[in-house]
This record gives C-alpha cells, structure tokens and sequence, in this order.
C-alpha cells in the first residue's frame, strides 16, 4: 500500500509527451490552471497600466487610441482567456471526478481536446496583440465592429474557437454528473462545487453555440456585408446587441456560479458545520442558470430597445437578487455557531461574501431602468462588475485554489503569507474599486483615457490601491507555486481541513493516476459535521 | 488500465463500470451535443423571424427567386437517406452488417445528391448574381422595387450554407462508418458510433424540414 | 446489448412514407393562398414531420427520457431567444415619441443606387429608365 501511495498523477507516468498526450483529467485540470493564469497575469498588466493612464488626466503615459487597445484586450483575455475557462478547466477539471467518485470525465479525449482548442483560440488572441491590437470593446458592438480597421477578425475567431473549447468542457461535465457517479451518490449527496459545475455547464452548452454563430455572423458583415447587423445595408445594430448578450448575460453566470460551489465547499469545511440549506443552494444554482437566460436586454437599456422590452427585463432582473440572496444567508447561516477558523481559503470566502454582496446589491441598482439611464457607461457600471468578477469569481478562485492546493499537488504553501496576501487582496480590491462607484454616480464615463480635474482624487485612490491589489494577488499566486518549487510536501493521507467530500477523504494527495486505488464506498453525505467525526488523515 | 478487467469487451474503455453506462452515456452527450447544435441554427432562424417581420414584402417576393422543384426534391432526398440511415442501424441491431453497409452506401450517396444539387442551385444563383450582401446584382424586373432583397439572399445563403456543412460534416461521418463496418469493428454488440451519427445524420433532416418551408414556400 | 429496443422495419417504412407524403402536403398548400395561415400551416406541417423524425427515427419515443429533456430544453431556450428578441423589435417606437424607429434604419441600402438594371438571367439592360430612380428614392 505504501508503495502504491508514492505514485502518483504527478510522477507516473513521466515525461513530456504523457503530459501532452494526457488523458488524465487532473493533469489537463493542471494544464489550463498554468495557462489561465498566465492569461490572468498578461490582463492583470493591462488593467495596471490604465490605471497608470488614469492616474492622473491627460495622456502621459499612453495615448487614446491605446488605451482603447488596452482596455478591449483586458475585458477580452480576462473573460474569454482566464475567468470563463480557468474555474471549470482548472479546478472544476481537477475536482470533479474526484468528487462523484469517478475514474475520469465520461469523454478524457474530448477534454484533452477542449484544452488544445482552448489553445489554439488563445493564439488568435495572441496575435491580435502582436498585430497591434482591437480597440471595439471585449462586446465588439455593431456597427463600430465592422467598420474598425484594428484585428477584430482575428480575435473574434479566437473567440469563436475557444467556444468550442467551452461547450466540449460543458458537455463533458454533464455527462459526467449525469452518469458517472459511484453508486449510491444520489443527487442529493453530491458536493454543492458538482452542483455549481452542473449548473455552469447547462449555461455553456446552451449559450456558448449562440456566440459562436453572432461571431460568424459578425465577420461574415465585415466580409460580405451581409446587411444583419450594419444599419447602413438595412441591418440593425441592436439585434446584434440581442444576440450577444443571449451568450454574455448567461456567461456572467458561467463565470459566478463555480465561485458560488467554491464558497459552498469552503465554508462549511472550515466552519465544521454542516451546510445550511442544502436543496436551496443547490436549487438556487439551477434557478440562476435559467433566469440569467431571461435578462439579457439590462445590458441594452440605453441603446434603443422598445420601452415594453425595458419593462419586462427591469422587472426579471430584480428576480435573479432571490435565489442569490438565499445562498448569501445560507452560507451565512452555516458560520453561525461553526467552528469558523481563519485560514486562508477562509479569508478568501470571507472576503467574498462580502465584495460579492456589495456587487450584487449594485446590480439590483443597474437593474432598475431609470437609474441605470443616469449610471449606464459610467465608471458605476465599472465598479458594479469588478465587485462581481473579481470580487467574486477570482477572490473565490483564489479561495478554491487554497483550499484544494494541498489536495490537488500535495503540497503546502506558507500559510502566514498567504494569509496577508489576502489582506492585501480585500484592501486593495476596495481600494481601487470603491472610488469608482463614487465616480461614476459623479458621471465619469468609462473608456475614456482621460478625465476632468474634479475626478483627480479618487482616480488616484484607486491607482494607488490597484498597486497593492496587483502586488497581492501577485504574490498570492507565487507563493502557491513555490511550494511546489520547495518541495514542501504534505503527508499523502494528508486532510488538512478535515474535508468530507470523497476526494480528501477517499484517495491519497495528491491523487493516485486512476484516481481511487480501489471503487470508493460512500459513508456519509459531503457535510456530515453533525453525524461523523472527520479525521484529519485518510488511511 | 491497471485495474482494467481482463474479460471486459475490449471496446469498455476503463473508467466506465460496464458497457451499458458506456452506451448510455455517450448517448446522452450525443443530445446534448445535438442542444447545441439546435442553438447554433437557432441564432439564424431569430435573425429570419426578425427580418421577415421587418420585411413581409420583400421575403414574399424575393423567394419567388428560388426554385422551389429543387427544394422538394432535396427534401425528398434527404428523407430517403434518412430512412437509409434508419435501416443501416436496424439492420447492424439484426447483426446483418452487409444489409447495413448496403444502407450505409446509399446514405453517402444521397447525401452526394443533396449537396450536387444544392450546388446546381447556388450556381445559377451566383451566374444571376443573387448573391448574399454587398456581392448581390441582381435587379431584374420582377425584385427592382424590393427592398434590401440582399438580406433575404444572406440568411438564405448562410442558413442552407451551415446546413450544407453540416451534410458535408455528416458525409464524412458516414464513409468513416462504412470503412469501420467494413472492417467488422461494428456489431450488434456495440454499434455506438453508427447510433450517435445516425442522431446526427437525423438532425440535418429535422433543420432541412423546416429550412424548406421557410424558404421555398413562403406563401 | 440485446436489450437495446429495435424499431420494427415496418414502423421505419411507415414513417419515411408519411414523412414524403407530408412534404408533398406542404407544398401543395403552399399554392392556396390562405392569408396569415399560410405559414401557421407550414410551421405545424413542419413540426409534425420533425416529431416524427426525432421520436422515431432518432429513437426518443423508446429512450432514456433525459434525452427528451435535452431536446425540449434546446427548444425552450430557442423559444425564449425569440420570444424576448420579438419583445424588442416588434414594439419598437411603442411610445410614438418617434414612430420613425419602428423600422430598420435604411429601408433600401444605398448600393442599389448604382446597380445597373437586369433581365431576368442577371445581364445588364441598357435603358435607364427615371422612374425607377424615383421609386428608389420613394421607398
């Protein structure tokens, strides 16, 4: 038995092409991870250097025309690159199986192939930057889009590309749910991240086709001038408008939803109490997934949609606040009396429950239509969506990150930097985003590269704590991976938050090639904290 | 594959418990692939709601430009190669595998039909010059007065021009599961792939059956 | 896998006859001209044939109902794509503040002003005639 737990995914088998040609779901889990981040870190630089740009007024250090680069590639490779892929690719890659009990995702040579797409997609992307950059915006709005000489063509294919990419992954982890799971598992039983990934991949595969065909259409108007989307051919412009956020209203949720699992396994694990709520959260997952299908004209408010249409997405948007706010008491409801210890992964929810209900609460704001006519385009609009995505989504998948490192990669970071790294994160996140509220409720517009004197101070506050938020996150991440580079190698039973999932309790860290060495036997439900005493090892 | 049991079929991949979960499963991807599919279409089909309510007039008389013999003897083609399809399955469930590469064949050439004549019609259209967008010059008597004929030629060109792909796609599909029949790689033991592109192959009928009233007989 | 279900040759022969016997149906009520119905007939002629393919041919009627499922959720999020875009561009201008935005932008795209007449097989004619210019403009 020892000498089986020395074998791991990591080290068997060895060499480049096992790891090119894998088919293990945790090593292509570790390959999109490397590559997503690299993709954070590129559109982490390009949002630092706007916020150089506007740290004061006037163009000092770029000028507008780059700043228009800049920003569409920033909004373009965080969604498109990293947020979308890396949170199912990565973890979601990495944890799944483990978590039904499964030996792999139904279909490993799809996955294998959904990263190399994936790929693939990112060298358009790449060259679009080599090229000199799109200045449309990462929605590349119509008729502007077909019309700009800069590389909208190629970074709508690599759009278009890595779709494919994200339907295969959507498709795989369905199948996966559906039939994958150990007997005994029922629907029930599985870990609320399952639930969140299932959720995400309904999204994918039901939204991403429709991106796929607006972006076709998008470079058949420029190539043909096919008249569906230019007004001057007799198109419209606001339908394109309809049919991109059909996929990007519905993608916000296929970004948020596999934070909301990470923060489901998170905090009662290190609040040792069994989740409060269960059926709701899980509910409340699939409740999202379908009303964020339904709300996709609040994006459109100011661009000309009949007022009936207003009425009606004004209206449904105020419903995604229900199901949201259920999961915010419920995750607040399983602390309550818990055994709440602050480790990192910890922090992390913390910070997220509250950056995210700050975010959310904004959004019920922007879902109000008369309001959201003052605050439309503004630097509000700005705020509002970085308390979700980053505040949100990459606070919680840095949480994820931590909470399942050891599990993942059998090693341990240095807990104490981690921990002020997520100090750091919190604070400059507030920082750099807060001031933007009060600049867009002042009228600052976004996407300009320069600004009036009265917007000086508070674009300043908020250069300077992007500063320490870059530097945090940075340094977060570093650490993560100099454990590896330490070689601080955790105990291979090693359950270091006492986890009752199937995944720390069930296979040795970090796992073994076939996942389990032999069918895990369900003993209990994934948050038991009432019934069963976890041990902190396995074996 | 350590733990992989040796008695096991060898078309069990090892991280399925049994083949029935194998079936199963790709099955169940197989429609959920097809959502998509049906997705991706529906994207053009609300562009053609969307324009043909904006222009009423103009989708009437400019389908009058297609040639609606053509159509119906693509849509009966098409049916036919559907039923073939259909048989080629049946007759692998039967383990009749020379019965199912007969029908198997004949899907192919169906399916050859179906895009040679596709291509006779795009041909007249181009030497005409009803061409989609910006290329589109045709202003003979009977459309001058139209408006904006150009889209109606666009979303005709894109919606059959996808579809054709996706014949195309299918035929591919197809000459492969004839080469894997051929070699006796399918059985009525495990015949999965022919299952998965026969849902396949039925999809491209299904989007054809309603392509072809919306285009040739807009009344 | 003898337990999969196997469709009877007969039923396959039925359907494929009825579905050729529907499309001819379609066509021929194409040329009566029943107004709006037109199309309602169409459609449901239409949906009739694609129930059949999908339950019988594509075997849904004997599987697993989660497939089902999946069919019908494609076509409910179909369904709502058209529904709320509809809700948009059928009331557009519903305040009558500036009726002009119930259409298109441009009716007619300005390349139309310079294409040369055709016959019907797409060769230019020659004669200019001035009235088409000012139907260009009219519309």
């Amino acid at each position: 038995m020892s000498e089986n737990i020395k074998q791991n995914y990591l080290n068997h088998p060895k060499g480049l092409m096992s790891w090119l040609l894998t088919l293990d779901h945790k090593r292509i889990g570790l390959m999109y991870l490397v590559s997503g981040i690299l993709f954070f870190f590129l559109g982490g630089l390009l949002a630092l250097v706007m916020r150089m740009e506007l740290a004061a007024p006037g163009n000092d250090f770029i000028s507008n025309d780059t700043y228009n680069n800049v920003y569409t590639l920033h909004g373009a490779i965080m969604i498109f690159l990293f947020i979308i892929p890396a949170i199912p690719g990565a973890l979601g890659n990495i944890l799944l199986p483990l978590m039904v009990g499964a030996k792999d995702v139904a279909f490993p040579r799809l996955n294998l192939a959904s990263f190399y797409i994936y790929s693939f997609g990112a060298l358009f992307a790449m060259y679009t930057i080599i090229n000199g950059g799109v200045d449309t915006g990462w929605t590349f709005y119509t008729p502007y889009s077909t019309q700009s000489t800069s590389n909208v063509v190629p970074m709508t294919l690599g759009i278009f590309i890595i779709g494919f990419s994200s339907i295969l992954t959507g498709l795989n982890f369905i199948a996966t749910v559906h039939k994958m799971r150990i007997p005994g598992l029922t629907w029930y039983k599985l870990p609320l991240f399952v639930w969140a990934l299932y959720g995400t991949s309904l999204v994918q595969i039901t939204a991403t086709p429709v991106l796929a065909i607006t972006m076709v259409l998008l470079m058949l108007e420029r190539f043909l001038g096919i008249g569906i989307f230019d007004p001057a051919l007799g198109g419209d412009p606001v339908l394109y408008q309809h049919f991109f956020w059909f996929y990007s209203h519905p993608a916000v949720y296929i970004m948020i939803l596999p934070a909301f699992g990470i923060i489901s396994e998170i905090i009662p694990v290190h609040s040792r109490k069994k989740i409060w709520g269960y059926k709701f959260i899980a509910y409340s997952t699939l409740s999202i997934a379908f009303i964020g299908f339904l709300v996709w004209g609040h994006h459109m408010f100011t661009s000309g949609q009949s007022v009936f249409s207003q009425i009606v997405f004004s209206f449904i948007t105020y419903f995604v606040g229900i199901p949201t706010g259920v999961k915010i008491f419920s995750w607040i409801l399983t602390m309550y009396k818990g055994q709440v210890s602050f480790t990192p992964p910890m922090l992390y929810a913390l910070s997220f429950l509250f950056l995210f209900t700050i975010g959310g609460l904004t959004g019920i704001f922007l879902g109000a239509v008369a309001l959201d006519i003052h605050l439309h385009d503004t630097y509000f609009v700005v705020a509002h969506f970085h308390y979700v995505m980053q505040g949100g989504t990459i606070v919680a998948f840095l949480g994820g990150l931590h909470h399942w490192w050891p599990k993942s990669f059998g090693v341990m970071y240095n807990q104490t930097i981690a921990k002020i790294c997520a100090f750091g994160v919190f604070l400059g996140f507030n920082g750099t985003f807060f001031p933007q509220f009060l600049l867009g409720l002042r009228g600052m517009p976004r996407r300009y590269a320069t600004y009036s004197e009265e917007f000086v101070e508070l674009h300043s506050y908020s250069t300077f704590w992007s500063g320490i938020l870059g530097i945090s996150i940075f340094i977060a991440i570093m650490n993560l991976f100099w454990s590896f580079i330490k070689k601080n190698k955790v105990d291979p039973g090693s359950n270091p938050w006492g986890g009752m999932t199937l995944e720390w309790t069930h296979t040795s860290s970090p796992p073994h090639p076939h996942n389990f060495e032999e069918e895990p036997v369900l003993e209990h439900g994934p948050y038991d904290y009432d019934k069963v005493i976890v041990e902190k090892t396995y074996k | 594959m350590s733990n992989h049991n040796p008695d096991a079929p060898k078309h069990l991949k090892h991280y399925f418990a049994n083949v029935d979960q194998q079936y199963e499963t790709s099955k169940f991807a197989m429609w959920a692939f097809i959502l998509t599919e049906v997705l991706t279409f529906a994207g053009l089909f609300v562009a053609y709601i969307v324009f043909r309510s904006w222009y009423p007039d103009m989708f009437v008389d400019a389908h009058k430009l297609l040639d609606v013999n053509k159509g119906l003897m693509n849509t009966i083609v098409l049916i036919t190669s559907s039923l073939t399809m259909a048989l080629a399955i049946w007759a692998i469930q039967k383990n009749n595998r020379k019965l199912s590469l007969i029908m198997l064949i004949a899907t192919f050439v169906f399916a050859f039909c179906f895009l040679g004549i596709k291509f006779l019609e795009y041909s007249h259209k181009f030497e005409v010059g009803q061409l989609p967008g910006e290329y589109y010059s045709y202003m003979g008597p009977e459309v001058v007065h139209l408006n904006n004929p150009h889209i109606f030629f666009s979303i005709y060109f894109i919606m059959t021009g996808l579809h054709g792909l996706h014949v195309a796609i299918g035929m591919g599909l197809i000459a492969w599961l004839i080469y894997a029949t051929y070699k006796g790689n399918l059985s009525s033991e495990y015949y999965t792939p022919m299952e998965m592109i026969g849902i396949f192959w039925h999809l491209v009928d299904l989007i054809w059956i309603y392509l072809f009233p919306l285009f040739y007989l807009i009344g | 896998m003898s337990e999969h279900h196997i469709t009877p040759l007969r039923t396959y022969l039925i359907i494929a006859a009825s579905l050729l016997f529907l499309s001819g149906v379609t066509v021929w009520v194409s040329y009566i001209d029943l107004g709006p119905l037109n199309i309602v007939v169409a459609m449901l002629v239409a949906t009739i044939k694609a129930s059949l393919v999908a339950f019988f041919f594509m075997h849904l009627l004997w599987d697993d109902k989660k497939n089902l499922t999946m069919f019908l959720m494609s076509l409910m999020f179909f369904g709502i794509f058209v529904t709320i875009t509809l809700l948009d561009t059928e009331f557009r201008g519903d305040l009558d503040l500036n009726p002009e935005v119930k259409d298109p932008i441009n009716k007619r795209a300005v390349f139309y002003d310079t294409l040369p007449l055709t016959d019907t097989h797409g060769h230019p004619v020659d004669e200019h005639s001035d009235n088409h210019h000012e139907d260009k403009d009219h519309h």
